[in-house]
């Protein structure tokens, strides 16, 4: 049922899929091109990041033109519990498809820098962060109001995001150099799952006691 | 007789509006109209018993089972027509039925096919390309296509030609057929429910009116004309409502006998349902009698 739902979303997308599919492979050799500081990590990033929150909005902006589809698929056997971890389960989808899409890059590409374990959870993290704190309040307060959030996050990470990079030389960061990168990976991974499962209870108990028109 | 639904002191706020009690039941067998007019709770209580609302108190049970603690079950044995269908309108119906077919453990692929094909529906045809009358067709479809036991229709026929309408009316009689099923269905349109109804539901301003077999209410309650000068204070009390104009006047009643007794010239003839509906409803009731009152007050 969570995979008809999580496919349901590609379907409702199915011609900014495509679309997204050229941006996502275009954003690494043009950051490449352009900003051949910004390679690597930050490049697999930002093309996530766009990938999985313009096709999110384009999916919440379909379930707010169409509000009674919501209702008729809550009228049908699906639990309500599940329509919310197929938003979640989209995102995680499109993310995996960024890093595959990535990885061949990198094959293609070998200026973009190598491809690793650590990277891809690195930026999970970072998805899962903003998606946990986006999707509660999406299922809150409605795709209107919430739509401005992801117009700053955009906007925001081509700035944000080299500023982080500055955060290696932090002296208080060194602790984290000190961990093996298999642990490193572990822990993140763990802190993802726990944020994600977080979020998906609260929106969960959101998105139950709403009533659908 | 069993009983598909049961439906126990419901109640819902919504601001200004509320359910308030609401109680009725639905034998198995029969097709059921839920009638009102607009605003009167029809599709607040449809939705409350599809679990769409919340903050509902009261006790709903499908099939003998309470559907706030087995509600896929219970949904699984409901077949579903919202009032706009209830669609992503840029899919095919071929896309939205994928969508809807896995929710489904009985989804019978071969009854899908054999409806759209009864129906003339192309399942490569895109939803927002699709007539209000073969939206509503494929909406059906889609409800008929999991050996559904109860078919509930929030006003399937509002806005459709009455050979559509007629149409529909024809598949729920032949779904009935099937039998061990019911239909319940919401609308204002009851000259629908002349034709198939066997059992009426009525609600007005959030509260259940009446509930009855069809053919017991339209036997209980009679439309009478006669001339306005017999009319009194004391027998205008018999009347569910009354319409006077200079050539005389139009009342419904459910006391015949005594209507008969005290205006002997009258005309009799049998209601419609929408007769009845009109007859019953608060707004109604309480206009005629203020404009009696203030009848009174000018003479």
């Amino acid at each position: 049922m969570l995979l008809h739902l999580i496919k349901k979303d590609f379907v409702i997308a199915k011609k900014y899929v495509w679309l997204m599919l050229i941006v996502v492979l275009l954003i690494p050799p043009f950051i490449l091109w352009r900003m051949p500081e910004l390679t690597g990590s930050i490049s697999f990033v930002i093309s996530a990041v766009f990938a999985v929150f313009m096709l999110l909005m384009y999916v919440s902006m379909k379930e707010f033109q169409y509000p009674k589809a919501s209702a008729m698929l809550c009228a049908t056997p699906y639990p309500r519990s599940l329509v919310v971890m197929s938003k979640y389960g989209f995102c995680v989808v499109i993310f995996a498809a960024c890093g595959v899409i990535y990885w061949i890059e990198t094959l293609l590409l070998p200026k973009l820098g190598s491809f690793n374990f650590g990277m891809v959870m690195a930026a999970f993290v970072g998805i899962s962060l903003l998606i946990s704190i986006y999707l509660p309040i999406q299922f809150k307060v409605g795709y209107e109001k919430t739509k401005f959030f992801f117009i700053v996050v955009i906007m925001a990470s081509p700035f944000l995001l080299p500023q982080l990079l500055k955060i290696n030389g932090n002296p208080y960061l060194a602790v984290i150099h000190s961990i093996s990168v298999a642990l490193l990976c572990v822990m993140v991974a763990l802190i993802s799952l726990i944020l994600l499962a977080a979020s998906i209870l609260i929106s969960i108990r959101i998105y139950s006691k709403k009533d659908l028109i | 007789m069993t009983n598909i639904l049961e439906v126990t002191g419901l109640n819902k706020s919504y601001g200004d509006f509320s359910l308030s009690n609401v109680t009725f039941s639905l034998p198995e067998d029969c097709i059921t109209g839920f009638i009102g007019v607009n605003g009167a709770g029809k599709t607040t209580t449809l939705r409350s018993i599809l679990r769409l609302t919340t903050n509902t108190s009261g006790t709903i049970k499908l099939f003998g089972l309470d559907i706030e603690k087995h509600e896929s079950e219970s949904k699984n044995r409901i077949g579903v027509v919202m009032d706009d269908g209830g669609f992503y309108d840029e899919l095919t119906m071929s896309e939205m039925k994928n969508v809807i077919a896995p929710a489904y453990s009985s989804w019978s692929e071969q009854d899908y096919k054999s409806y759209m094909d009864r129906f003339s529906l192309n399942p490569k045809q895109k939803i927002n390309t699709l007539s209000k009358g073969m939206r509503m067709k494929y909406a059906l479809a889609l409800a008929l296509s999991h050996k559904a036991e109860l078919l509930i229709m929030d006003e399937p026929t509002s806005g459709l030609d009455p050979l559509i309408r007629s149409q529909l009316l024809t598949i729920l009689t032949d779904y009935m057929k099937e039998g061990g099923k019911g239909v319940f269905f919401s609308t204002h349109i009851t000259s629908d429910l002349e034709k198939v109804a066997d059992m009426l539901i009525m609600i007005d301003h959030g509260k259940i009116v009446f509930q009855e077999e069809k053919d017991t209410l339209l036997e209980s309650y009679r439309v009478v004309k006669g001339d306005t000068k017999d009319l009194n204070e004391e027998n205008r009390k018999l009347f569910q409502n009354i319409k006077t104009t200079n050539f005389g006047f139009t009342g419904v009643t459910n006391q015949i006998k005594e209507v008969q007794e005290c205006l002997p010239g009258i005309v009799i003839e049998r209601p419609t349902i929408e007769d009845i509906m009109l007859s019953n409803i608060e707004g109604v009731r309480n206009n005629v009698a203020s404009s009696y009152k203030k009848g009174l007050c000018n003479r």
